[in-house]
């Protein structure tokens, strides 16, 4: 592979990793909880995906739009169901870390539960596309990596505008500035709050989608992503939407580039130095600034 | 609870005190006593955690990279230059302080969240790394194969025993040593201060508490006492893990899961969670182990999420309404 091409693939992992944590940060911003069932729900996310195009064959990409909604119903009720209880109870508690070890939790059950109804196997969607190349000018990509990448942009575009183009957008920023005031305007805190966790879970669904032709799917897949989306948030800056972006690229290049010259244990190895760089430089990240939240 | 003083807490501490040194003599199967050693050490390291964790209210989810240092510390220095674990815990220790300064330093600068996340990635950083290391020098790491203590028979020195009784009393010791430096913490003027800026970081910066410090402090207490944990967990199972030892889901992520359900920021919380959890683990694990995949832990997860959900404040704060409608039925 050429080093463009080698580029090219970097940008497209990095685009998903962004999308990823695109979820981690606005629900962050939002309700101030760090949720650890991301990665978990998108494992859930990709296993839907993988049966649905299984069951009808229909492009992943087409199918975003049911696995989108019915990821958003997920995301709603786990939010009604299971965290507001919790987030009422500590209402006064400046950090509800209650709330976050029960995502946490959640992310246990989901996993496990994967594993009982679908066994520990790797499965991927073979699409027709999955092994083709795509040559751009010198550059060669993978087909279905180009397209992640054009769609992981498109919906990171598309969110942006929605956060500020929309009143349900603007609901939910003016929620996460201050829930107090927000309250005083006459917005519904409690249900923004379930939108944006909704929305945060949808998310996961494009990343889903666009994963599932190049990527095998499993019941602990979500850990790998888990943790790449923890560093790209705090890379980005919490709470940051271009910041997200940035930093999944970020870490999605130093990967692949990494890859073509030494091991991978390597590389992986250089993701969490270039981290704890960051962290000594620019503690807040890229975007970040810690008042912020 | 002792401060009431009066004769019933007295007998009764005595009575629990009795019955827990003598429960090696009526629990005579090595499984039994192994499942009761490992209560006593969970409930030792959710101590641990709950010092930076709940105290200081900054939650590290990375807290097996202290159990992973002071386990692998320990025993590279015994493997390689035959240092007794009674001496190298102690060096353990001090690499696990020096650990927690550097991941703290930059992060306790910033609010709550960068921590935690900081926290997750530096202590995946270190499980691949120790993953992918074989040797450093002449000490022989073990990489993903894990490393396995060098046995040496019925040795004090040596810190092996051939029956589990020993292990009992050792760990045992230092639970009530790590229980009553979690109290003297608590009542101590670092305590208070853990406590203020815990509660409103900027409120307590305002009078004139130094946050980042109090905080390092915290967490170099917190690493410490951690990584004894480690160097114990080292000694009774002999062999090293990589995963197990220093692994999110086996290590960081039970001590806050414990510490929460039995009640972050008390002294006996974080106790009654280890205890009541690993049993609960070991219970379903006995009994769902061997059956569908997944199951067990399944089974876990939902007590856990059901126990968060019912009891956010922690399962401590039960017995405090307990005790406090027998005071009001006494009067």
């Amino acid at each position: 592979m050429g080093f463009l091409s080698v580029v090219a693939n970097g940008l497209s992992m990095g685009a998903i990793y962004g999308l990823i944590a695109l979820g981690l940060t606005l629900i962050f911003g939002i309700m101030r909880i760090i949720n650890f069932a991301q990665g978990a729900l998108l494992m859930l996310s990709m296993m839907v995906s993988y049966w649905l195009w299984a069951a009808t064959g229909i492009n992943p990409y087409i199918l975003v739009i049911i696995v989108g909604p019915i990821m958003f119903a997920v995301g709603y009720i786990c939010e009604r169901c299971l965290i507001k209880p919790v987030l009422d109870e500590q209402k006064d508690v400046r950090e509800p870390v209650a709330v976050l070890l029960l995502t946490a939790a959640l992310a246990i059950v989901l996993e496990n539960a994967a594993l009982m109804v679908f066994g520990a196997d790797y499965v991927m969607a073979k699409t027709s596309f999955s092994t083709s190349t795509i040559a751009l000018g010198p550059v060669t990509v993978s087909a279905a990596r180009f397209y992640g990448l054009i769609i992981a942009l498109l919906a990171a575009g598309i969110f942006y505008l929605f956060l500020h183009r929309t009143q349900v957008g603007c609901n939910i920023r003016a929620t996460g500035q201050d829930r107090n005031a927000a309250a005083l305007m006459g917005i519904d805190v409690p249900k923004t709050y379930a939108i944006a966790f909704g929305i945060g879970t949808a998310l996961l669904s494009v990343a889903a989608v666009v994963l599932i032709p190049f990527y095998y799917v499993h019941p602990s897949v979500g850990a790998v992503f888990m943790t790449k989306a923890f560093i790209v948030v705090v890379l980005g800056g919490l709470g940051s939407i271009p910041g997200a972006v940035l930093g999944g690229v970020i870490i999605g290049l130093i990967e692949s580039i990494g890859a073509q010259y030494m091991a991978a244990t390597l590389t992986a190895m250089l993701v969490y130095l270039v981290f704890l760089l960051v962290l000594f430089v620019k503690p807040t990240g890229i975007f970040g600034s810690p008042y912020d939240w | 609870m002792i401060e009431k003083n009066n004769k019933k807490t007295i007998i009764l501490w005595a009575g629990l005190a009795v019955i827990l040194l003598l429960i090696p003599m009526f629990v005579t199967k090595p499984y039994f006593l192994h499942v009761i050693i490992m209560c006593l050490l969970w409930a030792y390291l959710a101590t641990s955690w709950n010092i930076i964790g709940g105290f200081a209210g900054q939650l590290s989810l990375g807290h097996g990279i202290y159990t992973a240092v002071g386990a692998y510390v320990t025993v590279m220095l015994f493997n390689t230059l035959g240092l007794s674990p009674w001496l190298g815990m102690f060096i353990a220790g001090a690499v696990a302080v020096l650990i927690s300064l550097v991941i703290g330093f930059p992060t306790f600068g910033l609010r709550g969240a960068y921590y935690a996340l900081a926290t997750v990635a530096i202590s995946e950083g270190v499980i691949v790394l120790i993953n992918s290391i074989g040797d450093v020098g002449k000490f022989h790491v073990g990489g993903a194969e894990g490393l396995i203590l060098k046995t040496v028979g019925n040795s004090w020195a040596a810190f092996q025993f051939s029956s589990k009784v020993p292990y009992y009393y050792i760990i045992l010791i230092l639970l009530v040593l790590g229980i009553i430096a979690a109290k003297k913490i608590k009542d101590s003027r670092l305590g208070y201060y853990l406590v203020a800026l815990r509660e409103d970081e900027d409120a307590a910066a305002a009078i004139g508490i130094n946050v980042r410090n109090n905080k390092l402090i915290a967490g170099a207490i917190s690493a410490f006492m951690t990584a004894l944990g480690g160097v114990f967990y080292a000694m009774l199972i002999r062999y090293l893990e990589p995963n197990a030892v220093a692994g999110a889901v086996s290590m960081s992520t039970q001590m806050v899961f414990m510490t929460i359900v039995g009640g972050a920021g008390t002294v006996f919380g974080p106790v009654i969670g280890g205890i009541l959890l690993s049993l609960v683990s070991e219970f379903i694990r006995f009994y769902l182990g061997g059956q569908l995949m997944g199951l067990h832990l399944f089974v876990y997860g939902l007590i856990v999420l059901i126990i968060i959900i019912k009891q956010p404040s922690g399962i401590i704060a039960l017995f405090d309404k307990l005790k406090e409608r027998l005071s009001r039925e006494q009067h």
